[in-house]
């Protein structure tokens, strides 16, 4: 089903606790499930509308998130008769930048261009670190039902599922309409671990004239256009704002914790399917590749991997990427492996997280925790006595 | 810039001796190796040479080959000077253009070879697994100054009356050509590979048509008549692997041998890459039950059984239990829990349910069909 929906996806989220695996990437191009990176996944829900365009705010370069999406068209992006990726760069939010005068770029003429000079009928609000696969035309059928001015998605979870400090929020619900959305809730400010909370998925659809009010309401008083804004303009414009509520898998990639629990979550069989055949097709950046060459004396129980990979030792409970060489008499556990990484003999790690291009020599030991796995940045080496040459 | 090159990549073949597997798609179709199908690897040839005008000539059940293949742009050859055109027969005036031969086949797109107007035309078959680079063999056409250079390689002379062979003069000059001969004088079998001057080409095509004279095949007619105008043909010879895989037993070799990590076709050199038409699926999920081995998997595929020295496709599963060895099976087929396949193709979208037995032997692979239902309960009777 088409739906003419403009899609703005703010980008700019919240990394210092990903480090270093987000030295240089933002968020949305953190590698996953051995063959995605997350923007795969507010895109790949944009398909089932047959969204044909979408703007990016992204802070910094986004050399790699470019790389990966490229022309958009394997997310239908692309077109010869309209649509496309409309990017915006560099972009600092107001909020970074209170109580000075350094802002001079284009925050609000770029919404404001994008939003007035499609012919959408709804604007859409996404980002990429709530991990999820939403069905878009049930949430604009919700919404059109409802005579809803503003939606927004959330999930049921409880209290300590997100950090003690995290910086999202929770809906609170009318008294008459257990629907309708009353307010928010720092999340910071609930302590109670075991409390259920309804979770702001920071996932919204406006009606167009609705969404160009709040903006201008954003730059009159230097607001950023983030959806925990937007609902607050809405409520108070007396604009009704309902919830929708999202059952399907969710994980918040908040720090390193969260985002080796969301792989490791893909090792079970209930979470993975969710995730990846419940909902739309989760479509990634299209790769040639050669199957992966599993040896004579490999041992592997439970992993999952992408193609193109060689592996000759034993390798448990792990999420191992493209290109990835794991020579015999190497044991890799509870780990996850990123791209282009080699493992050679007699090597040995266990809640570990490699990024991309790491060599790790004959005999090396690497041990973390499941609370705590050891990250190693992108291009390092580890050597057997213990020592890491840092990449980036 | 003028375009040099054109190649006609010849897909339309039936490829009968793979019984079931050409059933209902063309042999150039059948699906290799685990991630390709089998015109990968003339079409990624024509790409990694440096050739971006293919013309791809299919007629026998196009269907699945034609949306392979597409616009050319999973082999990089949808450039705003090159494409790959799907050539398919088609009615005119004249009637009906179906392709007769090899020879024929190319008569009929004379006009597609003419828009792009090259200086020469490869001829290349849609059927074989090898890595070549073809510019190597024009640079040789060139030096040689050869009308036609026909791609040869030696093989084993008891096997030379299987094919098509090139007697040569010392300097490599063909001066006779013997078809599947009984007592062969040479051992350079044609591979099917013909670079030709386009203009002589194509007079020779035009002006024995005019004379009632049809050249309808390469090998039979368009060599002899080359060789009685005593044009300069040269054979080019290629030491690399080549394997026409065209039966089953063949087919099933070629997969196994494929599963070498030492492989001479080195499916993993950076610099001579095998494209193909990707599915975007999920990555490969080995389970706390799977065992695999000496195997290759492709990602979509989902392994609770055993696998030992195979080949699975994309998009596979394997039950519980199940137990496949010296085995390849293609894309989407579903083996059930307590299964046993040994020396089988499975064939695409294949479903064999809980409990079955396929056990083939070396000279008798056995082949279950695509979409085919094998075992489980059966409403037949």
């Amino acid at each position: 089903m088409r739906i003419k929906i403009a899609p703005i996806l703010n980008l700019v989220e919240n990394s210092e606790k990903l480090k270093p695996l987000t030295n240089r990437r933002p968020v949305a191009s953190l590698p996953f499930g051995c063959r995605y990176r997350l923007i795969d996944f507010p895109f790949s829900s944009l398909t089932g509308i047959e969204a044909s365009s979408a703007a990016l705010f992204i802070a910094g370069s986004g050399h790699s998130l470019y790389d990966h999406i490229r022309s958009g068209a394997t997310w239908g992006l692309e077109s010869s008769v309209g649509g496309g990726v409309f990017t915006h760069s560099h972009i600092n939010l107001k909020a970074e930048l209170a109580d000075t005068e350094l802002y001079t770029g284009n925050y609000y003429d770029d919404h404001y261009h994008f939003v007035s000079r499609s012919n959408a009928d709804y604007v859409l609000l996404m980002g990429s670190s709530m991990l999820s696969n939403i069905q878009l035309d049930s949430l604009v059928r919700f919404h059109e039902k409802k005579e809803s001015d503003a939606t927004v998605i959330y999930k049921k979870i409880k209290r300590k599922d997100v950090r003690k400090d995290s910086t999202h929020t929770s809906l609170i619900m009318s008294e008459n309409d257990s629907e309708r959305i009353a307010g928010l809730h720092s999340l910071d400010e609930l302590t109670d671990e075991e409390e259920a909370v309804l979770l702001n998925m920071e996932m919204m659809i406006l009606d167009k004239e609705t969404f160009l009010n709040h903006l201008y309401s954003a730059r009159q008083q230097q607001k950023d256009v983030t959806v925990k804004n937007l609902i607050q303009f809405s409520l108070d414009a007396d604009k009704t704002v309902f919830g929708y509520e999202y059952t399907g898998y969710l994980k918040v990639i908040e720090d390193i914790n969260s985002y080796y629990q969301a792989n490791m979550d893909m090792l079970n069989e209930d979470n993975f399917n969710a995730l990846f055949y419940r909902a739309n097709p989760v479509l990634t950046k299209p790769k040639n590749s050669a199957p992966t060459y599993y040896g004579k004396k490999s041992e592997i129980n439970n992993v999952q991997f992408a193609n193109d990979c060689e592996i000759y030792g034993k390798v448990q409970n792990s999420i191992i990427f493209r290109k990835v060489n794991i020579a015999e008499g190497a044991e890799v556990n509870n780990s996850i492996i990123m791209q282009d990484s080699y493992v050679e003999e007699d090597a040995y790690l266990n809640y570990v997280i490699l990024d991309k291009h790491v060599y790790v020599k004959k005999g090396a030991r690497l041990e973390g925790t499941p609370e705590n796995p050891i990250v190693v940045a992108k291009d390092s080496i580890i050597y057997a006595e213990g020592e890491i040459e840092k990449g980036e | 810039m003028k375009t040099e090159t054109v190649a006609m990549i010849l897909a339309g073949g039936q490829g009968s001796r793979l019984g079931k597997l050409t059933k209902q798609i063309a042999k150039p179709a059948v699906p290799f190796g685990g991630n390709y199908r089998i015109i990968d690897f003339a079409l990624s040839n024509c790409a990694n040479s440096g050739i971006t005008d293919v013309g791809v000539v299919t007629q026998y059940q196009p269907l699945i080959l034609n949306s392979h293949v597409g616009n050319g742009a999973n082999w990089g050859l949808n450039r705003h000077d090159g494409e790959a055109t799907i050539l398919q027969p088609y009615s005119s005036m004249d009637g009906e253009k179906f392709f007769k031969g090899t020879a024929h086949a190319v008569f009929q797109n004379i006009d597609f070879i003419d828009k792009k107007d090259p200086e020469y035309v490869v001829i290349l078959s849609g059927d074989h697994i090898y890595k070549m680079d073809y510019q190597k063999m024009l640079d040789y056409h060139k030096e040689q100054e050869a009308t036609l250079t026909v791609g040869v390689m030696p093989v084993p002379w008891e096997d030379a009356s299987r094919f098509g062979v090139m007697n040569t003069d010392k300097t490599d000059r063909i001066i006779e050509f013997q078809e599947k001969p009984e007592k062969p004088k040479s051992n350079l079998a044609s591979m099917g590979i013909y670079i030709f001057n386009w203009a002589r080409l194509k007079k020779y095509l035009v002006d024995n048509q005019a004379k009632n004279r049809q050249l309808t095949d390469f090998g039979h007619h368009v060599i002899p008549a080359y060789l009685r105008n005593n044009e300069a043909i040269y054979a080019y010879s290629f030491e690399g692997y080549w394997k026409d895989v065209g039966t089953i037993e063949s087919l099933w070799n070629a997969n196994m041998e494929f599963l070498d990590a030492e492989h001479e076709l080195d499916i993993r050199d950076r610099n001579w890459r095998i494209y193909s038409n990707n599915p975007n699926t999920t990555p490969q999920f080995l389970t706390e039950s799977a065992k695999v081995t000496d195997s290759m998997i492709t990602d979509g595929c989902y392994v609770a059984g055993e696998v030992e020295h195979s080949i699975l496709s994309h998009s596979v599963k394997v039950g519980k239990n199940s137990y496949i060895k010296n085995s390849f099976i293609m894309p989407n087929a579903v083996i059930g829990e307590n299964v046993r396949i040994e020396k089988a193709i499975i064939g695409e979208g294949a479903h064999i349910h809980d409990g079955t037995e396929i056990i083939g032997t070396t000279d008798t692979i056995e082949v279950v069909g695509y979409d085919e239902e094998v075992g489980g309960y059966s409403d037949e009777n």
